[in-house]
């Protein structure tokens, strides 16, 4: 007899209820933009590393806002948000301001790098097994 | 039948997902991705597409001045993670704006009321109701009734997102089309879109200085994409 398995429960660090409607069970399709996100976002985030070193904040807003719109396909709208603050910020703020927002901000995404390579490997564990 | 479309968006996985939810739908053929604006309109000017889905803020130039610098005006969703552009959006006459990242439903919500705006605003007529193109005079929808109004008085359409403007020296009438469907009804006569939200009457024109035509007062931006047109229909000396 076939056991039917538990759908797959997102981390309770993530918006799983946004992410189901986004994914609609299609915990392959899932793993894949995982996988993207985990490729992608080192890319950009040199950017923003790049353009805070070199206090180009206009680079460095646009930067953010592209991780942003990232951070918003695996679930971390809650880190959309401070994106959000922070972007706004750079268009008002000198890099020493934007100093400790900077550094939380790298904080929040070392932390979210994190979930999602943790969210990724049990994405394709648990798809490995359903095949 | 589907619509064709471009993406025009920097970020791979937006893309993605919006190509796949297209092919999805199955309303909707992609007829390409673009990372950059500049790439973009190097399709455009070969080819001629439905719908845009347009995202704002990318390296070099935004999706506003894609649209800035386009010949026609096909139907434009704005795709991007910013709420501040809705009034930019409302500006340009988009039709929808999805706000990153989107669901499938909400994206077929989106192409629902794309479809039903395009019918609307371009009902079938039968052949023989369609008036001669040189008929001196046009009926505008307007207040409930059809007012005649003499084309030679029209000084320019501007476009209203769901409505037209036409402006005429004693009045302005306002009625419910796209810019579009009365760019083909004015096809080949004195009137010529000069940007993307307006028609100009070019007998009308007083002069122009630099990106700007003046008619009776009234100032009207040159779209970058419409200039070139405008130049050859006017009897430069």
């Amino acid at each position: 007899m076939q056991k039917i398995r538990p759908p797959f429960v997102f981390d309770e660090n993530l918006n799983s209820s946004f992410l189901e409607e986004l994914f609609e069970g299609d915990t392959k399709y899932a793993e894949a933009v995982f996988e993207d996100f985990l490729k992608d976002l080192p890319v950009y985030w040199d950017r923003v590393e790049t353009a805070y070193h070199n206090r180009n904040l206009p680079i460095l807003g646009t930067s953010v806002h592209t991780c942003k719109t990232l951070f918003g396909y695996v679930g971390f709208t809650d880190l959309q948000e401070l994106c959000q603050q922070f972007e706004n910020k750079c268009s008002v703020n000198s890099p020493e301001e934007l100093r400790v927002d900077y550094i939380l901000l790298i904080q929040r995404k070392e932390r979210a790098q994190h979930v999602i390579e943790k969210e990724f490997a049990r994405l394709r564990l648990f798809n490995g097994e359903t095949d | 039948m589907k619509l064709s479309c471009i993406i025009v968006e920097d970020i791979q996985i937006a893309a993605d997902f919006l190509r796949k939810f297209c092919e999805k739908s199955d309303l909707v053929e992609v007829k390409g991705h673009f990372l950059n604006v500049a790439d973009a309109l190097d399709f455009l000017d070969r080819e001629r597409v439905d719908l845009l889905f347009l995202d704002v803020e990318m390296p070099g130039a935004n999706g506003f001045d894609l649209l800035d610098r386009l010949t026609y005006s096909p139907m434009i969703i704005l795709t991007t993670s910013k709420t501040e552009y809705a009034f930019n959006a409302f500006q340009y006459h988009v039709n929808d704006y999805l706000k990153k990242p989107f669901t499938y439903k909400r994206f077929v919500e989106a192409i629902d009321k794309l479809q039903q705006q395009s019918a609307e605003a371009a009902p079938a007529q039968p052949a023989s109701a369609a008036p001669p193109a040189d008929t001196e005079f046009l009926f505008i929808k307007a207040d409930d009734k059809l007012i005649k109004v003499r084309k030679d008085d029209i000084l320019f359409l501007e476009s209203m997102r769901d409505y037209v403007k036409f402006v005429t020296p004693a009045k302005n009438y306002v009625t419910y089309s796209t810019l579009k469907n009365m760019e083909e009804k004015l096809n080949g006569q004195t009137f010529l879109k000069v940007h993307r939200s307006y028609i100009v009457n070019l007998s009308k024109i007083d002069d122009i200085r630099g990106n700007t035509i003046y008619i009776l007062g009234n100032q009207i931006p040159i779209g970058k994409g419409h200039k070139e047109d405008l130049e050859a229909r006017l009897n430069i000396l």
